[in-house]
């Protein structure tokens, strides 16, 4: 033996510690699990969906793959083929890691990537991954498109400036009420809480050019994106797209669904517990007590 | 829009004063991953003696056995007690942790794509097989205080017909009880449900699917009503029941059982 005076300790001290030791690992045991089983949360899914924002950008292929620890829990997927103006529906993903890569349209998936991106999708939550900018200085940018309910009685609408022809956009209601201002290419509003209904809105460069119109009718309890995009003539477009929807008549608080007859067999079990505890403690006390009267 | 005569009127947003905030913040890029898994921490582990053992043969081996039996009684009688817990808690109380995983969500090689259309026409039944649930809905509706209302019928469920009506985007509700003054109702055994289990809601003679992809469960007071009525991009559904402790001076349960679901195309 290397360590001979490890081993001259009397037994009697380590066996009640031993004894002692897995009972307490056990009630501990007991104990952390009583606490996790009290609230339940679940992993859920997040969204992902895919953009080309990019005016002068050829069309890419654009890969979504799961990265990581998250790599067993989606199936990797190609959208083929996209090109400017292009939003894809919304991804419903498992929450976790994931990598967006844009190749040129038609190459191999082994060939380098032109462009990459990790989007971390959280429970819940929504994510736009848009190329945007010009194609000298293309980029890959996660938009999270904050999904959260409108005030009551408001819906949320946010801008996606994509134009190229505008480096400064500026939108305004027919009457000359400025809605936004200076909104710059490649960039993107906050959501603002607008009243519902129909809205009749007018595009231009700011400073310059003419106005394009947009006509438009926003739900109460909804979310959209305005995407403003270069139409073929040289001209602003825009394309509203509904984020999500919610509805517009939110209960307040949870419902009452139970009238109590389960409830009887709630005490039977805390009856059962105790009895139990109580049994295993007194067992352990008249053990030790025992094994220390024994070497005595 | 309520008055379509003022629209300008109607405006909340003079001005969008956020532009130019780049929304588009490379940060987000930053999000840390999560920390792989680590080792599962080693069980308590007795201290290093079985090679030892033979040195110290003062121990007589009744009094060995004697221990190994103690032992191996109190950690019976805590695992029956542990046990009794999780397995008698009752309807309203059992409740164990949902699956931290998620069911691979690419049904049939396809990944679910948001916003499918549905039939026309209000739910008439919803149909959960792995509890074994199916019932007619009736229609709920919210009182005075803009509380939803519980179905009349404790075995039958039923449809909040002022949201959004299952297999349309956004988040559906459906609720039931989970038990009446005498025994179980229709929804009581929600809290079974794990992810991946599959919720098919009838919409005139068209079955809509869903899956199951999380579930919670939360005092009624602390209802988070923004996750389970919050805007989602696809059609989504929650079924809501009742849990928790019994509030004998209230006479209803303390918590309410949340399980979301995502519509799948298939």
């Amino acid at each position: 033996m290397t360590h001979p005076h490890s081993e001259r300790v009397s037994p009697t001290v380590p066996i009640g510690r031993r004894v002692a030791a897995i009972a307490t690992a056990v009630l501990v045991g007991a104990g952390l699990s009583l606490l996790a089983a009290a609230p339940a949360q679940g992993a859920g899914v997040g969204y992902v969906r895919l953009a080309h924002l990019s005016p002068d950008s050829p069309e890419v292929d654009v890969y979504l793959d799961p990265t990581g620890p998250n790599k067993p829990n989606f199936k990797s997927k190609v959208f083929g083929g996209v090109g400017y103006g292009v939003v894809s529906a919304y991804q419903i993903v498992p929450v976790g890691s994931y990598l967006v890569s844009m190749r040129p349209k038609g190459a191999p998936p082994n060939t380098p990537t032109t462009l990459t991106a990790t989007v971390n999708v959280l429970a819940g939550k929504a994510y736009t991954v848009a190329g945007v900018g010009k194609n000298v200085d293309l980029g890959l940018r996660v938009l999270v498109d904050d999904l959260s309910r409108p005030q009551s009685g408001k819906a949320k609408v946010r801008i996606i400036q994509a134009s190229g022809i505008a480096p400064l956009l500026d939108i305004s209601l027919p009457n000359g009420t400025p809605i936004a201002v200076g909104v710059a290419f490649a960039t993107t509003t906050a959501y603002q809480q607008v009243a519902p209904g129909t809205w009749s809105l007018q595009l231009k460069p700011a400073g310059s050019g003419t106005a394009s119109t947009v006509n438009t009718t926003l739900d109460s309890g909804d979310v959209y994106s305005l995407i403003v995009l270069d139409d073929a003539n040289g001209r602003l477009k825009a394309e509203v797209r509904v984020d999500a929807r919610g509805g517009s008549s939110v209960p307040v608080e949870g419902v009452g669904t139970g009238g109590g007859g389960l409830r009887s067999s709630n005490p039977l079990a805390m009856i059962g517990i105790g009895v139990a505890m109580a049994a295993a403690l007194g067992l352990l006390s008249v053990r030790l007590f025992r094994l220390s009267r024994r070497r005595s | 829009m309520n008055d379509a005569s003022s629209p300008v009127a109607a405006v909340g947003v003079a001005r969008v004063p956020a532009i130019g905030v780049a929304a588009v913040d490379p940060a987000n890029l930053a999000v840390p991953e999560p920390a792989p898994m680590s080792e599962p921490a080693p069980m308590l582990q007795p201290a290093p003696m079985s090679t030892s053992r033979a040195a110290r043969v003062r121990r007589p081996p009744r009094l060995q056995r004697q221990i190994e039996l103690t032992v191996f009684a109190i950690t019976g009688l805590l695992v029956l007690a542990l046990g009794t817990l999780v397995a008698v808690g009752g309807a309203g109380e059992r409740w164990s942790l949902p699956n931290a995983g998620w069911v691979e969500p690419c049904v049939h090689g396809a990944c679910l794509e948001v916003g499918m259309a549905a039939a026309p026409g209000g739910p008439t039944r919803v149909q959960i097989p792995s509890i074994k649930v199916d019932s007619l809905l009736e229609p709920l509706h919210r009182d005075a205080n803009g509380v939803l209302q519980a179905p009349v019928a404790f075995l039958r469920a039923g449809w909040y017909a002022e949201g959004v009506v299952p297999g349309d985007p956004g988040p559906a509700v459906i609720a039931g009880h989970v038990d009446s003054l005498d025994g179980p109702a229709v929804f009581a055994k929600l809290h079974e449900l794990r992810a991946g289990d599959t919720v098919v809601v009838v919409r005139g003679s068209e079955p809509v699917t869903f899956q199951v992809t999380a579930t919670g469960r939360y005092p009624k007071n602390q209802f988070p009503t923004d996750q389970v009525y919050g805007p989602t991009p696809g059609a989504e559904l929650r079924l809501i029941t009742c849990g928790g402790a019994f509030d004998e001076a209230r006479g209803s349960y303390h918590d309410n059982v949340v399980v979301y679901a995502v519509a799948v195309s298939d």
